[in-house]
């Protein structure tokens, strides 16, 4: 492993796995907290949609993928301050609808040209240098959006109603963690793959949520925890030559089962 | 004087009427008891008065002023505090979300808002909860807690939507005991569906079902029918006498609602 570090690639997944964990982990507790997790999984599905069209029109993956995700937010957000009772429906739709939109665009690019598996389960050791500076911009807007309106964003993921009876603006907050979450997805996507990335956003939260006594202790701790299991995840899927995404995503199943089993907190 | 005043006011939600031509005076420092059926009208009326829904009909004046404006003023204990117990968040961090946004530091939060926080925690007796988790409390140190919120904002009046529902007997009573203490200074408006806040609390009742009838009980003996001499009264009977338009039936001598002995 420690010659492996040499390689400029090595260090890149490092570093995303270092960034991309933290957001994670930040925006992970949010969208626990607020009960958006089905959310989340839509909004990661449907960013497929924007890889297919920036596939055809031969954009920047990143940014076809960012602007697709936040366009999914969006909506979501817009169609529940409507209807709220029919939001899982209008998700599984939003889900469906991107990803056959992506596969799509991706038939009609002429030749072959993109490795669909490498969006679906990740390819952390294929960052590039300009990725790192998209995360690290992404997880420096991330901490101090939450913050500076730290209190706003805890008393709308608390109780929105009785926010929203003390002036704070609730709708605004709730679009506001939606297009961070959808933007954190996208990084993610890079990571473990847009299949995987529920399980990076809420394992590492679920763990730290039995730990903490506060939102914002609970955020930096799912942080420090996802970027511990990125790391190990790395290095097992380094030496015995497995899917990255995957093994990070295992190493994290079974760090739960450890600690359920042997902190004996309830689920 | 009147610190809620409303005139004929109706509510429909799109085509099915909820409240029709509902009529009530609210005087300061008054223990008003809202009662009736589910589906009658009782949160929406506080809702209403809050400001959450617009009305159309009618008009509603909080403190001289429309329920938005006055909103600042309101205290509000929301119906059940058993969503989100999981939630990581620490009794203090509950109790300051009640703060009206005045003057706010940059990060954190500031010395005067703890401070009055700590004051609200010792009012309701949960000082020493201040940072305990909220999920590990019980349902009535959970309740006064978001009592504890509500007085954050010095409202002039408080109002909770069914404050017992969750709660165990002798919590119950100690909720009452603390709502009575605070009346000594607040208007204080209580939705429920617990009789015992009627029969010791309140000094008036409002039963809403679709309209509302009102009613002064500050004289508890000569309101209420009696059997016997234990000074003992029917539940039913109570709430038929409350919900009926006005208490002619209880100078007919033998009502057919009275249990014969």
């Amino acid at each position: 492993m420690i010659e492996a570090l040499g390689f400029e690639f090595m260090q890149h997944a490092l570093i995303a796995g270092f960034l991309v964990s933290f957001a994670a982990g930040i925006i992970g507790s949010l969208i626990v907290v607020n009960r958006m997790v089905f959310l989340a999984g839509g909004i990661a599905h449907t960013s497929y949609g924007g890889i297919g069209l920036a596939v055809y029109f031969s954009l920047p993956i990143f940014l076809g993928a960012s602007l697709f995700a936040v366009g999914a937010a969006l909506l979501i957000a817009a169609l529940t301050l409507k209807k709220r009772h029919r939001m899982d429906t209008f998700i599984g739709l939003i889900w469906a609808v991107g990803m056959a939109i992506g596969v799509i665009f991706v038939d009609l690019t002429p030749g072959y040209n993109v490795d669909l598996m490498s969006y679906l389960f990740g390819s952390i050791l294929a960052v590039s240098t300009q990725d790192l500076y998209f995360m690290a911009a992404l997880l420096t807007l991330i901490v101090v959006v939450v913050t500076l309106r730290y209190r706003d964003i805890l008393a709308v993921s608390y109780d929105s109603e009785y926010a929203g009876l003390r002036g704070v603006n609730v709708q605004f907050f709730y679009t506001l963690i939606l297009v961070l979450s959808a933007l954190t997805v996208v990084i993610a996507i890079k990571v473990v793959g847009l299949i995987l990335v529920i399980a990076m956003l809420t394992i590492p939260v679920y763990i730290a949520e039995k730990l903490s006594n506060s939102l914002f202790s609970m955020m930096f701790l799912s942080g420090a925890i996802a970027t511990l299991f990125t790391l190990v995840g790395l290095w097992l899927s380094y030496t015995y030559d497995l899917t990255s995404g995957a093994s990070i995503i295992m190493v994290s199943a079974v760090s739960l089962g450890l600690f359920l089993l042997f902190t004996h907190k309830k689920l | 004087m009147n610190v809620i005043e409303i005139n004929n006011l109706s509510f429909a939600y799109e085509k099915q009427t909820v409240l029709q031509n509902i009529q009530l005076n609210v005087e300061e420092k008054d223990f008003l008891a809202i009662i009736g059926p589910n589906g009658g009208g009782k949160s929406t009326l506080l809702k209403l008065i809050l400001g959450i829904y617009a009305y159309k009909k009618g008009t509603i004046k909080v403190l001289g002023n429309t329920p938005k404006k006055s909103l600042r003023k309101i205290g509000y204990v929301p119906q059940n505090t058993n969503i989100n117990t999981d939630f990581p968040i620490k009794v203090i961090e509950v109790v300051m979300m009640g703060h009206v946004d005045g003057r706010r530091p940059l990060f954190g939060y500031g010395k005067d808002e703890i401070l009055c926080a700590m004051g609200a925690l010792t009012q309701v007796g949960m000082v020493d909860f201040a940072q305990t988790k909220i999920g590990s409390l019980s349902g009535g140190q959970r309740q006064r807690v978001m009592i504890a919120r509500a007085l954050c904002a010095h409202p002039q009046i408080l109002i909770l939507d069914e404050p017992t529902s969750s709660i165990d007997i002798t919590g119950q009573r100690e909720i009452y005991e603390l709502l009575k203490e605070l009346n000594t200074h607040i208007t204080i408006i209580v939705v429920s569906h617990d009789i015992s806040v009627i029969l010791e609390y309140a000094n008036k009742a409002a039963h809403i079902n679709k309209t509302l009838s009102f009613h002064d009980i500050s004289d508890k003996h000569s309101t209420f029918h009696t059997h016997g001499n234990d000074g003992h009264f029917c539940e039913i009977e109570l709430l038929q006498m409350l919900g009926a338009e006005n208490c002619n039936t209880c100078e007919e001598e033998n009502p057919k609602w009275r249990v014969k002995p």
